[in-house]
């Protein structure tokens, strides 16, 4: 096996399917950490790891679709729900809140081992995502307040005559703060900046056709 | 012959008579006797007239008489010589007394020396005669038949001055009265002196005179006439005596007897007279009119005697002691002085005090009493009431059972009452001043500050009032309570100090026993291990005990962030909101009715947990019933709630798992038992697989997950045949059961859910129910099933509060109904089919199931309508009686 970096978080009130989860997963070289209720599972420290959270809808003290809806806001590890029950509604809904996957017992290994690769997958692909967008926050951050007030402006597309004018600033001075901008954001070209504009969800309050406003 | 005196006169005749005699002795011869006869004759000449007519007369007669006599006895020469004398005797006689008279008293003839010596005689007799009659003290007239005055005497003319003499010279007056009277006096003096004058009869006239000096006085005057032998007035001789004196003191007599009488009349005394014998004899006119009756009216009761006047008049209890005192009186002339009851005309009684006194002539002799009577009555009704107001006041201050004094201004002790003196066994006089009488009675302890506090009290006028302890003789020391106030006059100034003490002593250990009794109750309830409160009638919170103040973290009077009523904020606060409606409703019931009040609900503790408690609380009422307060106690009955919750809950499971209540609980039992061990069933099969298939094989994990499988699959296997089992109709599991008990069984299974969506369960089975032959189980499986349904029905929509159960024995099968006031549905058989539910979440096997145990049982099960609105569903159950034959 290699090592993975990657953990399975388990929660079931049933201490047989747990077991058996942390065996199969074990089978599979996998590491995973069992829960017997919601309850528990936020009050554990969790490790920093691509991960994915395998679900009982039938918990003790809330139902695990409620706890889909709870933890949505924050970052949280992919779902895949694993039920005694199978029924439609829920399902349905438990797919639009984003979940992975939901699956009626019995599973079998393979359905089950496919939805946790793919919540894993996912769970690597939204970090990776997450440390990228935090790299660009952390370079927004250092842009001055002057800058933060040009960047809006040039990715809008206007010309720097334009932006100056509309910063009441020299257009040399505006070209300063551009470079700067595009320096520190490490945009390779305006076309990059625009993009991570869009990713830092920085609106584009400006037009050239307009000139300004 | 008037000349004379009266002695000289008679000297003459006797002796001349004498000497005649002695001749006609001597001579034998008569005519010796004729001198006395003669000097007779001369005595009886200025007599009367009809004295002188008599003796005439009778010298006459004797002389016939004897003449006769002597003529016829003997007729000698003796015998006419006799009866010749007496003859010739009246007939001197006669002429001796016929012989006139001359105004001058002188006589006419002066013949011989016998004359003339006589005549001398005479005169030295008529000087001797005037002398007298100008000396005797009344002044004396003589008037001539007409009434012309001839003499008067020295005093007359003294008296009235020259007036007779005036009146002698005048010619023709009428009556010397005339000149000599008063005016007023005259007509009515001349009247009797003219009649006297021409009667010829003596009178007696009083009338005022004038003097010398020309003033009036009284005079009474008395005239009589001189008669000669023929009866015929000679003169008129009279005497004027000066009576004014006499008169004037007569009339001031009069008037001031008169006074007298008035006075005696007037006076606002009564007064009697009574003789030294005690008899009355004179009542004044104020007593006439008390008594009512008059001397004369006294005397014809026979009351004028002492004893009879005592017993009329006086208070028949008075009557001896007045009696003995006059009479004791009257015995030793000493005045004497009583009080007793008079009878007034109107025959009340009225006091008056009688006095009398003796009045006593110049011998010291008791002439009569005077005695008066004082109408004392009033007084001495006020003084009675006086009396008997200071009795009934002296009474009261010995009866009170307070200890009275009085102290002077400066404080010195006046007077203690009876009480006081005995309880001290001394009186003022013991001690000789108040400090040392104080300080030998009060505590050592408590005697300075009551001194300095009585003195400050003396000084400044101001009330004391002060508790410490005194002794009594019986030298005990007892708490007593002295109060002092002080008397002012109108100006202020303090005239004496009143004071009482009363004996608190019982009081004060009575309120140190209560004191220490209500410490020691007080102490108990706060260590009872016991939530105890207590509340006004109106239920505010007044008292907590320390359990209960510790459970809540705070007191009656602390949380003030309530608005309203304490008693509403705090329920507020600390009732679990579920139970809040309930608790406040069966509280504001219990507070209105004064029924006990008992209720199990979830309190906050000061740490926030809700516990279950069970709170009951009961009214305290006075002697006329009205209720005082109301007391409760709190007991944590969370451990039993806990134990009981989960027996019902265990007891639920139980039936459930048993039994499973519907479908819906069947398949999720399903779905969970087996699913779950199947579902790791196929995981541990996976794993296995894995474990085997690795390079190289774990064997001994596979070893792990076949043992987990076989054990899972055991489980699974386990269930279903549980399932199976559940609906197999095992008559071993029946038994003979009252249906009552099986529903109160079913109702508390039940009745935590109730309780929690608001609803009641009313139970109401009729009499004489037999007994059935039940599975009890699956009775009470089908009645929560159907309670559920209703609740769920009434739930949803809100409508009515009251779930019913009624069990009736209509025939020989025993119906059970179970009634909701939820929407109601159309009575029709397709709920009983399975899979058909009304519910948002059900499978709609419930009442499938229901029915197949009912119709098991050999009973049926069908729904109607409920009026006005929801369903009911009924079943019926044979009777073991039914069910054996």
């Amino acid at each position: 096996m290699s090592e993975r970096d990657d953990i399975v978080f388990i929660v079931d009130d049933d201490e047989r399917i747990r077991e058996a989860l942390i065996e199969l997963l074990a089978s599979h070289g996998m590491h995973a950490l069992a829960f017997k209720s919601a309850g528990d599972y936020f009050a554990a420290d969790k490790p920093d790891r691509p991960a994915c959270l395998v679900l009982d809808v039938q918990l003790p003290d809330i139902n695990g679709l409620d706890l889909q809806g709870r933890i949505a806001a924050g970052n949280h590890p992919p779902i895949v729900f694993i039920t005694g029950y199978g029924d439609i509604p829920s399902s349905v809904r438990a797919i639009k809140h984003g979940a992975v996957d939901f699956l009626t017992k019995p599973v079998s290994d393979a359905d089950l081992m496919r939805a946790i690769q793919a919540a894993l997958a996912l769970s690597k692909a939204q970090r990776a995502e997450r440390a990228e967008l935090d790299i660009l926050w952390q370079r927004y951050r250092a842009l001055t307040p002057r800058e933060r007030d040009v960047l809006p402006l040039v990715v809008s597309g206007l010309l720097n005559k334009q932006a100056a004018a509309e910063l009441q600033i020299s257009e040399v001075t505006l070209q300063v703060h551009r470079r700067n901008v595009m320096q520190k954001m490490e945009a390779a070209s305006l076309a990059d900046l625009v993009r991570i504009a869009e990713r830092l969800g920085i609106e584009v309050t400006h037009s050239r056709r307009t000139g300004g406003n | 012959m008037s000349a004379l005196p009266f002695e000289h006169r008679l000297t003459i005749p006797v002796a001349a008579s004498i000497v005649g005699i002695a001749v006609s002795w001597l001579v034998q011869t008569p005519y010796g006797l004729l001198v006395p006869a003669v000097s007779l004759f001369l005595l009886v000449s200025d007599r009367a007239i009809p004295l002188r007519l008599l003796f005439g007369a009778s010298a006459i007669g004797l002389a016939i008489a004897l003449t006769l006599v002597l003529t016829e006895t003997t007729a000698n020469t003796a015998a006419s010589t006799w009866s010749a004398f007496f003859v010739l005797v009246p007939c001197l006689g006669a002429i001796a007394v016929s012989a006139p008279r001359n105004k001058s008293g002188l006589s006419d003839t002066d013949e011989s020396g016998v004359e003339r010596q006589a005549e001398q005689t005479l005169h030295k007799s008529e000087r001797y005669l005037r002398q007298m009659i100008d000396a005797v003290p009344v002044s004396i007239w003589c008037a001539a038949p007409d009434g012309t005055p001839i003499y008067r005497n020295k005093r007359h003319a003294d008296a009235t001055g020259a007036i007779l003499t005036d009146m002698v010279t005048d010619e023709g007056y009428a009556s010397p009265l005339q000149a000599m009277a008063h005016p007023d006096d005259f007509e009515a003096a001349e009247k009797v002196r003219f009649r006297a004058f021409t009667s010829g009869t003596s009178y007696v006239v009083r009338y005022r005179q004038i003097r010398d000096d020309g003033s009036y006085r009284w005079t009474e005057s008395r005239a009589e006439p001189l008669r000669d032998e023929a009866g015929t007035i000679l003169r008129w001789y009279g005497v004027s005596i000066d009576i004014h004196d006499m008169v004037v003191a007569q009339e001031a007599l009069r008037d001031r007897e008169r006074e007298l009488s008035q006075l005696v009349d007037m006076v606002p005394v009564h007064i009697r007279r009574l003789t030294p014998g005690g008899e009355t004899i004179f009542l004044n006119k104020r007593l006439v009119d008390f008594i009512g009756m008059d001397l004369s009216e006294l005397s014809k009761r026979g009351a004028t005697g002492l004893t009879e006047a005592v017993k009329t008049l006086i208070h028949p209890d008075d009557v001896s002691d007045v009696q003995a005192i006059i009479r004791h009186s009257l015995a030793a002339g000493e005045p004497y002085a009583t009080k007793y009851r008079l009878r007034r005309a109107d025959g009340a009684f009225r006091w008056v005090e009688g006095r009398g006194a003796p009045l006593r002539d110049q011998s010291g002799a008791i002439v009569q009493w005077y005695g008066i009577s004082i109408d004392i009555h009033d007084e001495v009704v006020a003084q009675d009431a006086v009396k008997q107001s200071e009795r009934r006041f002296q009474q009261m201050i010995d009866a009170v059972p307070v200890h009275i004094l009085s102290f002077s201004a400066e404080g010195e002790p006046t007077y203690i009452n009876k009480r006081y003196r005995d309880y001290l066994g001394l009186s003022i006089p013991h001690y000789p001043t108040l400090r040392e009488q104080q300080r030998a009675i009060i505590h050592p302890d408590d005697f300075d500050a009551m001194y300095c506090t009585l003195a400050k009290s003396f000084q400044t006028g101001e009330p004391f009032l002060l508790r410490y302890r005194r002794r009594g003789k019986d030298g005990l020391y007892r708490w007593t309570e002295g109060r002092a106030e002080p008397l002012r006059d109108q100006d202020g100034t303090i005239v004496q100090w009143y004071a009482v003490s009363l004996d608190i002593d019982d009081e004060v250990h009575a309120q140190a026993a209560l004191r220490q009794s209500e410490r020691s109750l007080r102490q108990l309830v706060e260590t009872l291990p016991a939530m105890i409160y207590c509340a006004t009638p109106d239920g505010e919170p007044t008292y907590r005990s320390r359990q209960l103040r510790d459970f809540l973290g705070f007191n009656v009077d602390e949380r003030h962030d309530v608005e309203g009523s304490r008693l509403g904020g705090t329920l507020d606060f600390v009732v679990h909101p579920d139970e809040l409606a309930a608790v406040k409703r069966r509280y504001a019931h219990s507070l209105s009715t004064g029924e006990p009040y008992a209720l199990r609900h979830r309190l906050r503790r000061a740490d926030g947990v809700f516990r279950w408690v069970e709170t009951r609380a009961a009214p305290m009422r006075d002697a006329d019933g009205n209720i005082v307060q109301w007391n409760g106690i709190c007991l944590d009955i969370e451990d039993e709630v806990r134990a009981q919750d989960q027996l019902r809950l265990a007891q639920e499971t139980l039936a459930r798992a048993s039994q499973a209540a519907s479908l819906a609980e069947l398949s999720a039992s399903i779905a969970h038992e087996v699913n779950q061990p199947l579902a790791a069933v196929i995981f541990n099969s996976n794993a296995c697989q894995r474990w085997l298939k690795s390079e190289p094989p774990n064997l001994e994990r596979a070893q792990v997950t076949v043992d987990r499988i076989i054990r899972d699959a055991n489980s699974a296997a386990d269930v279903v045949s549980r399932i199976r089992a559940l609906f197999r109709q095992s008559i071993e599991s029946r038994g003979v059961a009252e249906i009552k008990d099986v529903v109160a069984e079913a109702r508390e299974l039940m009745a935590q859910e109730a309780a929690r969506r608001s609803l009641r369960l009313h139970v109401q089975i009729d009499d004489a129910i037999p007994p059935l032959e039940v599975d009890r189980v699956q009775v009470q499986q089908v009645l929560v099933n159907l309670l559920r349904n209703g609740m769920e029905a009434m739930a949803a929509h809100g409508s009515g509060k009251d779930l019913e159960i009624r069990v009736r024995h209509p025939d020989d099968f025993v119906r059970i109904e179970v009634r909701d006031h939820g929407p109601g549905l159309d009575p029709s058989e397709k709920i009983f089919e399975p899979f058909v539910t009304t519910k948002a979440n059900g499978m709609g096997m419930g009442l499938a199931i229901c029915r197949s145990i009912v119709e098991s049982h050999g009973g049926r099960l069908w729904v109607e309508k409920n009026e006005p609105r929801g369903a009911v569903f009924l079943f019926t159950l044979p009777t073991a009686a039914k069910a054996a034959g």
